[in-house]
């Protein structure tokens, strides 16, 4: 793939991901915590496809035209069943909903749409950590606004058809990390996702050693690689850019069989190198932003979260480089045959592994 | 033995919880009369009872009626139900067409092999094993091609008035779906069993699993396969209105972000003859 090529499908792609689109219905959920150990859920939906689905569930003959009070009567018969279908769980305990009819409304009038309000309530259990919730009798996206608290501004949620939300945590009961800790634990996540588990990563780092063991080569490379890392894992963590991680991941296995084959070519640092690592640095950017994106983190969080991962993975990246030096080159980096012996087998073992996975990752085996 | 029992337990389990669901386009009326305003709502949902979508514009990729030989788009506010509104000819047999822009949808894994097996796609479930995937979750882009008629004057079964008077021709002819079923006659008109055939990218698809399910009686469903022609063929046991679906699935292209393209095709139409 040329470089304009790829140039034209990330265009296309960043334009692509502003055109998603949900299938959004009319339902919508606002579920409330309250200081008194109880919950309460207001559900508004359509009243007539509300009694259709629980007709059918009772293999009942599905009604059509009713007015507002046979609708009324309707939903009435079903409100122990219609409970059944209302799942809220604390700590991932199921709480026994009881339901009513609050308000409901059918006018025969195209410009003002039926609705029913159901109002579902039920025990919450003291110091419960999380709370998920769950409503079946909806088949289209929809949005659940959930406030944890009395006071606390609903926060919203959009949930697919009758999916199970993810547990959301209970501020009440949850008392925020520390600063401290928010940074210590990204600090830890970025290292590991170097060292142990970035086996791709720690063979680009390595690629830039096994360059040369002179330390401006050297810094003036992992200083181009981080800047550039960090800007991609900054832009793609707000949302600002996102490639496919099938562009993103063969790219990245493509730049280690690079840094590893230049390193077989020459033993000096040319020029274009460090915007060649710059490039490739954007590219390793995108791919450690997969590790924080799949945590879904607070938008407070992200900051503090971003600037101590990224520490993180600086100080595995030094880490890679120090054990490569003082357990391998200082030893033997004045030995005539370091660059043949040493430099260049390990290149070509880290070309070659670059090459199979660019490979592997293309063709998807 | 044992894993089959296993694997199909938790199919069953997760077929209570399917997050997959059909597309249809619901008209006001399936016989306008000439110049009539029809209301065309579109639905999500399963066995015939659909939730309303709201029209959304950034979702629809094509939305309009073939009548009379000529296109016209179907207008409609962003956020109304019915998704849009259109004047019928009334005339010959009209196509209203709908295809979405695609939603993406990631789906545990247990939960996507169910909707698979339940949508007849068994050739994506082996793909998914040869490929090691089998645990992983579902990861999708799902797309609706979703047409349905609206009977005209010289659609009815009972018009004698004219010597040529044949079922309109413009619900056999493909309108260029990626996936799209298309009826070999007018079933709007039609009293004989329904037959067609299934097309992804304008050619015939062997093996989609085929639903027709009556609107009055959709515990009733039928299915069939497609043949190496991809065409079907049900004796529809009943008139009224009746949703024919049909879903295919194809590894998403290099450049997707998601695993998976699922195609979901209906057709919505009243057939004549007594609901029995």
């Amino acid at each position: 793939m040329t470089l304009l090529k790829a140039f034209v499908v990330t265009v296309a792609l960043l334009c692509a991901s502003l055109l998603e689109a949900h299938e959004i219905g009319t339902t919508q959920v606002r579920l409330t915590l309250h200081r008194d150990n109880t919950w309460t859920a207001y559900i508004v939906t359509a009243p007539q496809t509300l009694a259709n689905k629980l007709e059918a569930e009772a293999n009942e003959p599905r009604t059509s035209g009713l007015t507002q009070d046979q609708l009324h009567a309707e939903l009435e018969r079903f409100l122990p069943a219609l409970a059944r279908h209302i799942e809220v769980r604390f700590d991932d305990v199921p709480s026994p909903a009881t339901v009513s009819i609050s308000e409901l409304q059918v006018v025969n009038d195209l410009t003002i749409p039926d609705f029913v309000e159901l109002r579902a309530g039920g025990a919450m259990p003291a110091q419960a950590k999380t709370v998920s919730w769950r409503y079946d009798l909806t088949y289209a996206t929809y949005a659940l606004q959930l406030a944890d608290s009395d006071d606390a501004e609903p926060e919203t949620h959009w949930l697919q058809g009758d999916v199970r939300s993810r547990p959301f945590p209970i501020a009440a009961n949850n008392p925020p990390p520390s600063h401290v800790d928010i940074a210590w634990q990204y600090l830890q996540l970025g290292f590991k996702h170097i060292v142990p588990e970035g086996l791709d990563h720690i063979l680009f780092v390595l690629g830039i050693f096994l360059l040369t063991t002179k330390l401006k080569p050297i810094l003036v490379q992992v200083t181009a690689f981080t800047i550039a890392h960090s800007v991609t894992l900054g832009l793609t963590m707000y949302g600002i850019v996102s490639l496919s991680s099938r562009i993103v991941e063969p790219m990245i296995a493509l730049s280690i069989a690079y840094v590893a084959i230049e390193n077989i070519l020459t033993a000096r640092l040319t020029p274009w190198r460090p915007a060649v690592v710059f490039g490739f640095g954007l590219l390793h950017g995108m791919g450690f932003a997969g590790a924080l994106t799949e945590l879904n983190l607070p938008r407070q969080e992200i900051i503090p979260a971003l600037i101590s991962f990224n520490i993180g993975i600086e100080l595995a990246q030094l880490t890679v480089i120090a054990t490569a030096y003082f357990g391998v080159a200082m030893w033997i980096q004045n030995k005539p045959w370091y660059r043949t012996r040493f430099v260049i087998p390990a290149s070509a073992l880290i070309a070659a592994t670059g090459l199979f996975w660019t490979v592997q990752r293309i063709f998807d085996f | 033995m044992m894993k089959r029992l296993a694997l199909s337990a938790a199919l069953l389990l997760a077929c209570g919880e399917l997050q997959a669901h059909d597309f249809w386009i619901e008209p006001s009326t399936f016989h306008p009369l000439p110049g009539t305003v029809v209301r065309v709502g579109l639905r999500v949902g399963q066995n015939f009872i659909g939730d309303a979508v709201p029209r959304y514009s950034d979702g629809i990729a094509q939305f309009y009626i073939r009548q009379d030989g000529k296109d016209e788009p179907i207008e409609g506010a962003d956020g109304g139900d019915p998704a849009g509104f259109l004047r019928a000819s009334g005339e010959a047999t009209a196509v209203i067409a709908y295809r979405s822009a695609g939603s993406p949808i990631t789906l545990p894994a247990a939960e996507f092999e169910a909707y698979l097996h339940q949508y007849g796609l068994e050739r994506v479930i082996a793909e998914r094993a040869k490929r090691g995937e089998s645990g992983k979750s579902g990861q999708e882009r799902f797309y609706r091609y979703a047409k349905a008629l609206l009977a005209g004057a010289k659609s009815s079964p009972d018009n004698k008035s004219s010597p040529d008077n044949k079922p309109a021709p413009a619900p056999s002819r493909p309108l260029g779906l990626d996936y799209e079923i298309v009826p070999d006659d007018d079933p709007a008109a039609h009293l004989g069993p329904l037959r067609g055939r299934v097309l992804y990218q304008g050619k015939p698809l062997a093996g989609a699993l085929v639903v027709a399910t009556p609107r009055d009686q959709p515990t009733g469903a039928l299915r069939v396969r497609s043949d190496d022609q991809g065409a079907f063929s049900f004796a529809l046991p009943r008139g009224g209105v009746w949703l024919i679906t049909s879903v295919h699935m194809v590894r998403a292209s290099f450049f997707s972000t998601e695993d998976w393209d699922s195609l979901w095709a209906s057709l919505t139409f009243d057939r004549p003859g007594p609901p029995q």
